[in-house]
C-alpha cells in the first residue's frame, strides 16, 4: 500500500479513445484515480462486513471475530509466501504439496499414533525446514534448469503429494503431542496461538517486503526483469531465495493445519492453492507481478474468509455459494486494478 | 516352465540341454486350455489405490481369504486410471489363460462393462462392487459374471441419523455436512437423512452445508455454523467420517468436543477412536475387509461349482451388503476384533450379509 511502482508500459492517446477502452475509462473516471483504486479491496472488505453485520448481528460478536481470525490463520500464512512469488510475476503451484509434506513431517516426528517418535518442537522445526527445502528446490529447478515456475512448481506439488502419500501409507495419522496441539487449542488474549503465529508471519513478511533489499528486488523483478537485471539485481539469487521463503511460510502453515486438525493425511492441503491465489489476487496483487504486496494480501485473505463466514451466516444455499464466490472475485479484481493501463490482456 | 528358469540360471549350458529345455518350454506353452484349467485358479483383486485406508483394508481381507483357501492372490492397482485398470486385468487374463477369479472395485462406472466382457470371453469368474452401469447385469453374462455388490447409502444415512436423534433425546436442532454434491453416495446418504427427519418432527435441521468429503473444509464450516446457531446445535450429522472428524476438531477448539455428538459413515480409525471416547455417537462401515475377501469367495465358489450362478435368486446376483454399525454399545468389541486383531469372518457364509436386491 505504501509503495507504488508506476507501470512502465505507456499507453498512447489513440488507444485510449478506442471503443474497447472507452467504457473502462469512463468507469475509472467516475471512481477517481489510483489513490481510490488502491483502497478498493479495503472498501470491499468494509462494505462486506457492514452488509453481513446488518443482515445478521451475530457477525460482530466477539466469538465470531475470534473464529474468523482462526480460520484465516492458515490461509494468511500460506498467502504471505505466495505473495512474494506472485509479486515476481511467477506462480507457485506447490502450495498443497509443500503444505502436506510439512504436515506429514511434523506428525510423524512428534508423538503420534503410528510410530514411537516424540521429538516435540524439533518436529516443528524439521517441518519448517522441509517446507523451506521444497521451496529452495523449486527455485533451483526454475533458475538452473530454466523451467517456467508454473511447470517447476507443478512438478514439486506432485512430488510433495507423492512423498506424503508414501510416508503416511495412505491413512490419516493422529497428532498426539499436546504442546503442538496447543497451537490450536490454547488461547492468549482470547485468540488461539495459531492466530498469533499467523500475525507473526504477516509482520515478518511485511518487514521483508518493505524494509529489506530482498523485498525491493522481488518487486523490481516483477516490474521488469530485464531492467532489474541491468540495474545489477542478481535475479537468480533473488528468485531462489524468494521460493525458499515461500516454502518457509508454507511449512509454518503445514504445522498450523496439522495442529488445528489434530491429524495429517496426504490431502490435508486440498483446495488450499486456489484459496491462497484467490486471496492474493482479490487483495489487489497483480498476477503479472510488480504491483501489490503483503498488506493487500492480508485484506484479500480477510475478504475471502469473511465471505465464507458471511454466506453461512446469511444462510445462502451451498448449491450457489461457489457462484457468489466467483462473482466476488471478478468484482474485486475489476475494481482494484487499473485495467485501462493494461495494453494487453491475456 | 520351471526347467527353463533353472537352465538360464545354471550358467554352463550345453546346446543339447538348451534344446531340450526349450522344447519342454514350448510344449508347456502349447498345452491346451483344458489341461491348465485343472490347476488352481488365481485370485485377482483390482482396486483403485493403496493410498487410502479403505482399499488398504480391502487388500488385507483379500489376502486373508486367499490364505484361508490356499490359493495364489494378486492385487492390481489402477491408481485412479481406468485404462490402466482395464489393461492390467486383460494382462492377467492372458497370463492365467482365463483361469482366474476377479473381485473388482471398478475405478469408474463405465469401466465395469469392458472388465466383465473381457472376463466372460476368457472364461474367468468376476464379482464387481460399488460401480457398474445400470443396464449391465450379471444375468446377461452367465455364468461368468457372478455377482455385483453395493451398500445402501440411504440406509446408512438413515441409520446414523436415527442414532444421532436418539442420542440427543429425540428433539432439538442439528446441522448436516454433506459430501460432494454430484456424487451418488452424497445424494443417497442425504436422502436417508431426509427420511429420518420426516419421521422425527421434533428434530430440526438448522442447516445443510457441503464440505466436499474433506475434514479441512468441515473444520472451517463448523466454526461458521457455530456462530450462526451457537448452542442451538445439539448434534452433527456428517456424510462421512473425515468431515465428521473435521467438525470434531472445530468443536474441540471451542471446548465443545464430547458435548455435541457427531455421527458419520465409513468407520475410519479416527472415528472409531472418537466413538470410544464418546465424541462420536456412531459410524457405519461397509467393512472393506469383508468386501475384499467375500468378493473373491463368491467368485471362487461359483468357479469350482459349489453353486451355479444361473440358479441363484436375483438378490444373490445384485445385492446390497449389510453395513456394520459401530456405536457406543459395540465399539470395544469392534476395536478388539477389527483394530487390535484381524477380523474373523466365516468365508463359507457367502450370502449372510445380503440385505436385498439393488433398487433399479
Amino acid at each position: 500500500m505504501t509503495i507504488h511502482t508506476e507501470p512502465l508500459k505507456s499507453v498512447s492517446d489513440i488507444e485510449r479513445t478506442t471503443l474497447m477502452t472507452f467504457l473502462p475509462g469512463r468507469i475509472a473516471a467516475v471512481f477517481g484515480g489510483r489513490r481510490w483504486r488502491s483502497l478498493a479491496p479495503l472498501a470491499v472488505l468494509v462494505v462486506l462486513c457492514l452488509l453481513i453485520a446488518i443482515a445478521n448481528p451475530n457477525f460482530i460478536e466477539l466469538r465470531n471475530l475470534v473464529r474468523l481470525a482462526n480460520s484465516a490463520a492458515v490461509p494468511l500464512t500460506l498467502a504471505m509466501g505466495l505473495t512474494f512469488i506472485i509479486l515476481m510475476g511467477s506462480i507457485d503451484l506447490s502450495v498443497e504439496g509443500t503444505l502436506s509434506v510439512s504436515a506429514m513431517v511434523v506428525v510423524l516426528l512428534a508423538a503420534n499414533d503410528s510410530n514411537g517418535n516424540d521429538y516435540g518442537w524439533w518436529a516443528v522445526l524439521a517441518a519448517i525446514v522441509a517446507g523451506t527445502a521444497m521451496g529452495f528446490v523449486s527455485g533451483l529447478v526454475q533458475t538452473m534448469l530454466r523451467i517456467p515456475s508454473f511447470m517447476a512448481t507443478l512438478g514439486m506439488w506432485f512430488i510433495g503429494l507423492g512423498l506424503s502419500v508414501y510416508m503416511l501409507g495412505g491413512s490419516a495419522i493422529r497428532l498426539n503431542d499436546a504442546s503442538i496441539r496447543d497451537l490450536a487449542l490454547t488461547r492468549f488474549l482470547g485468540l488461539p496461538l495459531a492466530v498469533w503465529v499467523a500475525t507473526g508471519a504477516f509482520l515478518l513478511a511485511a518487514v521483508i517486503q518493505y524494509h529489506t533489499k530482498l523485498g525491493r528486488h522481488i518487486l523490481a523483478i516483477g516490474g521488469d526483469e530485464d531492467v532489474a537485471k541491468l540495474s545489477g539485481v542478481n535475479v537468480v539469487r533473488v528468485r531462489v531465495t524468494a521460493f525458499a521463503l515461500a516454502g518457509f511460510f508454507f511449512g509454518i502453515a503445514g504445522v498450523l493445519a496439522a495442529a488445528q486438525l489434530g491429524q495429517s493425511h496426504a490431502v490435508i492441503g486440498d483446495g488450499r492453492l486456489f484459496a491462497a491465489v484467490t486471496a492474493v489476487v482479490v487483495g489487489g496483487t497483480a498476477l503479472t507481478g510488480g504491483e501489490g504486496g503483503v498488506v493487500n494480501t492480508l485484506i484479500g485473505v480477510l475478504i475471502v474468509t469473511v465471505l465464507a463466514n458471511g454466506m453461512i451466516l446469511l444462510g445462502i444455499s451451498p448449491y450457489i455459494q461457489q457462484t457468489v464466490q466467483g462473482l466476488m472475485i471478478i468484482a474485486a479484481v475489476a475494481l482494484s486494478l487499473d485495467r485501462v493501463r493494461l495494453r494487453i490482456v491475456k | 516352465m520351471k526347467d527353463r528358469t533353472s537352465l538360464t540360471l545354471s550358467g554352463a549350458v550345453s546346446r543339447r540341454t538348451l534344446m531340450m529345455g526349450a522344447t519342454a518350454g514350448m510344449a508347456a506353452l502349447a498345452m491346451p486350455k483344458v489341461l491348465r484349467a485343472q490347476e488352481k485358479p488365481t485370485l485377482v483383486t483390482s482396486i483403485r489405490s493403496l493410498s487410502n485406508p479403505y482399499h488398504a483394508v480391502w487388500k488385507t481381507g483379500a489376502e486373508a481369504y486367499a490364505k484361508w483357501a490356499g490359493l495364489e492372490h494378486v492385487t492390481l492397482v489402477s491408481e485412479g486410471n481406468s485404462e490402466k485398470g482395464i489393461a492390467d486385468i486383460k494382462a492377467m487374463l492372458a497370463k492365467t489363460g482365463g483361469n482366474m477369479v476377479l473381485n473388482s472395485d471398478p475405478n469408474d462406472t463405465p469401466d465395469a462393462r469392458p472388465i466383465v466382457e473381457a472376463c466372460a470371453k476368457a472364461g474367468a469368474y468376476v464379482v464387481t462392487q460399488w460401480n457398474k452401469p445400470a443396464d449391465l447385469h450379471p444375468k446377461d453374462f452367465n455364468p461368468n459374471y457372478v455377482s455385483h455388490i453395493e451398500f445402501d447409502g440411504i440406509a446408512s444415512g438413515k441409520t446414523i441419523a436415527e442414532i444421532l436423534f436418539k442420542t440427543i433425546g429425540g428433539k432439538g436442532g442439528i446441522v448436516a455436512l454433506g459430501g460432494l454434491i454430484s456424487t451418488t453416495a452424497a445424494i443417497e446418504r442425504k436422502k436417508g437423512l431426509d427420511a429420518a427427519l420426516a419421521a422425527n418432527p421434533d428434530i430440526k435441521l438448522l442447516d445443510f452445508q457441503v464440505a466436499n468429503w474433506k475434514s479441512t473444509e468441515a473444520f472451517d464450516l463448523m466454526g461458521n455454523l457455530l456462530t450462526r446457531f451457537g448452542d442451538d446445535i445439539k448434534g452433527i450429522w456428517a456424510a462421512n467420517d473425515d468431515m465428521g472428524s473435521g467438525a470434531l476438531e472445530a468443536l474441540r477448539a471451542e471446548n465443545l468436543a464430547g458435548k455435541v455428538p457427531i455421527v458419520g459413515v465409513d468407520g475410519i480409525k479416527t472415528a472409531v477412536d472418537a466413538v470410544r471416547t464418546g465424541e462420536f455417537a456412531c459410524t457405519v462401515t461397509s467393512d472393506p475387509f469383508w468386501q475384499g475377501g467375500m468378493g473373491l469367495a463368491i467368485g471362487y465358489n461359483a468357479k469350482i461349482g459349489k453353486f451355479d450362478p444361473v440358479k441363484e435368486p436375483p438378490e444373490h446376483r445384485e445385492f446390497y451388503g449389510k453395513a456394520v454399525l459401530i456405536s457406543h454399545d459395540n465399539v470395544e468389541e469392534y476395536y478388539k476384533t477389527n483394530v487390535d486383531a484381524k477380523p474373523e469372518i466365516d468365508w463359507n457364509d457367502l450370502w449372510g450379509r445380503v440385505t436385498g436386491a439393488i433398487r433399479t
